[in-house]
């Protein structure tokens, strides 16, 4: 079966036969990783610890550095004005400026999860200029704003998140549209992991070295591709945890994956699903679909 | 200035171990630096809820400096002793708070914060969540006008609780609307009579009228009482 184009109001590309394994998020994927316990230990240098293969943090050509990842619970009779406060509102005032710009807005994918829950990520090119934000909001000119939210939402859940080494870069603060522009809705799923103690940056190498490759190999027919990889930052969520924002591409994939029981090939030893187990056993995933006007697809 | 607060669910079996790293090597590492010093290590007091339940609060100068602070922990000097740390807990839950404009603690003045881990007496703090209905906003003013106020007037032999600080949590690094309280227990006989009386308020008569007026803005916290090791910064 194949299938490409728009379907069920989602648009999707690329094609993929129903008997391939490899499917997304942090899911089976058909490879053999015989390195999964493979350590990344830190190594000394004269400026501090590193670890091998990771770009320091904050390196400015990454691009944006901080995203902010809300949930919102919104209050269902309030569901438009909520999306318009941010198409208008917080969309608006961040073109204002240059130094942070409203990324995503998305709507939990209905009969998939909770009702009313809007994901926004915004992306901000620094700790200085998160702060600035934070006051703008706190007493500033945004505080209206904020206020007028408030009434919208029962509540927000947030964490700021910043890319692990060998996440595609994100896109430039300058080059993300800050107008509303139609077009055909996306589905993401996002999954979120939360290693064992102590398995963090062996998870995080693993997931790079195993299971992003399987995902974007040149020869393998694409269901999802990673977007970003995600850790979030101390004091600014819960720890240990990954987040994939991945983009899917093929619905039918999908559908397969949610009607049809896991092969012994994709959960047994030498899989990435089995092997993987020795660092994490608990995560999540939410199917978000952006809304026709989000800035990026 | 910025407070990082952090709770951390610790595995009960390296409880020992994890405040003795703090207090041996985190705290002085941390201090290395000259933005941001740990300014409170509390165990969430045996009895009145989870067990083996940490709460830190870090001050940091600024954006720049949490940013920094960051950094450092997941790729640069304090990695390492960030990462044993993971391996003693299950998990940390994090968020940049904001003084808010009435808060008495507005400024940390970090190069007098303590490093030395030297010994002293404990003390214990109520800290209350509370989560509005109403615009947060509207909270905080509440706590500043029909709390804080009055509380701040209470003569020191009457007094439960000294309001030590307010806070707001930072733009997405965690529950919108929420607000919190850091409160010094001053009496704790007073606290045991809290405990126990039942609970019936005179909505004619302070606090029984700010616990009516309250419940129009909101109904749902959460009081965590919370005890200062016998090493922490501040206590």
């Amino acid at each position: 079966m194949e299938a490409e184009g728009v379907d069920h109001g989602v648009e999707f590309e690329g094609h993929r036969s129903e008997d391939q394994n490899s499917t997304g998020g942090d899911h089976p994927v058909s490879v053999s990783c015989p390195d999964i316990r493979r350590s990344n230990r830190p190594v000394r240098t004269r400026k501090g610890y590193i670890h091998i293969g990771a770009a320091p943090f904050g390196v400015a050509e990454r691009g944006i550095v901080l995203f902010v990842h809300q949930v919102h619970q919104v209050v269902g009779t309030e569901a438009e004005r909520f999306e318009d406060a941010f198409r208008q509102g917080w969309m608006g005032s961040l073109a204002e400026g240059s130094d942070a710009r409203l990324l995503w807005y998305f709507d939990l994918a209905h009969g998939s999860g909770l009702a009313y829950r809007a994901v926004t990520v915004t992306g901000v090119a620094d700790g200085v200029a998160w702060e600035r934000l934070a006051e703008r909001i706190a007493g500033g000119d945004l505080r209206s704003w904020a206020r007028h939210l408030d009434g919208l939402q029962h509540g927000s859940t947030g964490r700021i998140l910043t890319t692990l080494p060998w996440s595609p870069p994100p896109v430039a603060l300058a080059d993300v549209p800050t107008e509303a522009t139609e077009r055909e809705p996306v589905l993401y799923m996002e999954d979120t992991m939360w290693p064992f103690p102590g398995k963090l940056r062996e998870y995080i190498a693993a997931a790079g070295a195993v299971y992003r490759p399987a995902l974007g190999a040149e020869d393998a027919k694409m269901q999802m591709h990673i977007e970003l990889a995600l850790q979030t930052l101390p004091g600014a969520g819960r720890s240990p945890e990954v987040t994939l924002l991945q983009r899917l591409t093929s619905l039918p994939r999908l559908l397969h994956l949610l009607t049809n029981d896991l092969s012994e090939a994709v959960v047994g030893p030498g899989s990435w699903m089995h092997e993987a187990l020795a660092l994490r056993d608990q995560w999540r995933s939410k199917l978000l679909r952006t809304a026709p006007w989000s800035p990026l697809p | 200035m910025l407070f990082m607060h952090e709770t951390h669910r610790v595995i009960g079996r390296h409880a020992g171990d994890f405040e003795d790293l703090y207090r041996e090597q985190w705290m002085g590492s941390l201090a290395e630096g000259d933005d941001a010093r740990l300014v409170w290590y509390l165990n969430h007091a045996m009895g009145s809820g989870p067990s083996y339940q940490v709460v830190t609060i870090t001050a940091v100068a600024d954006g720049g400096a949490w940013e920094r602070l960051a950094a450092r922990m997941l790729t640069g000097d304090l990695s390492e002793l960030a990462a044993r740390l993971e391996a003693m807990r299950y998990e940390v839950e994090g968020k940049l708070l904001l003084p808010v404009a009435w808060s008495a603690l507005q400024e940390v003045d970090l190069s007098a914060v303590p490093t030395d881990g030297a010994a002293h007496g404990l003390s214990l703090y109520m800290q209350d969540t509370g989560w509005p209905d109403a615009p947060l906003d509207d909270y905080i003013e509440l706590w500043d006008a029909d709390y804080w106020q009055v509380m701040r007037q209470t003569p020191p032999d009457k007094k439960l609780l000294d309001i030590q600080a307010c806070f707001q949590v930072g733009h997405g690094s965690g529950i919108r609307p929420e607000a919190i309280l850091m409160q010094k227990i001053m009496n704790v006989e007073t606290l045991g009579g809290l405990l126990t009386r039942v609970e019936r308020y005179d909505p004619t008569t302070w606090p029984g009228s700010y616990m009516a007026k309250g419940l129009e803005i909101r109904d749902q916290w959460e009081s965590k009482l919370l005890r200062t090791s016998a090493w922490s910064p501040l206590w």
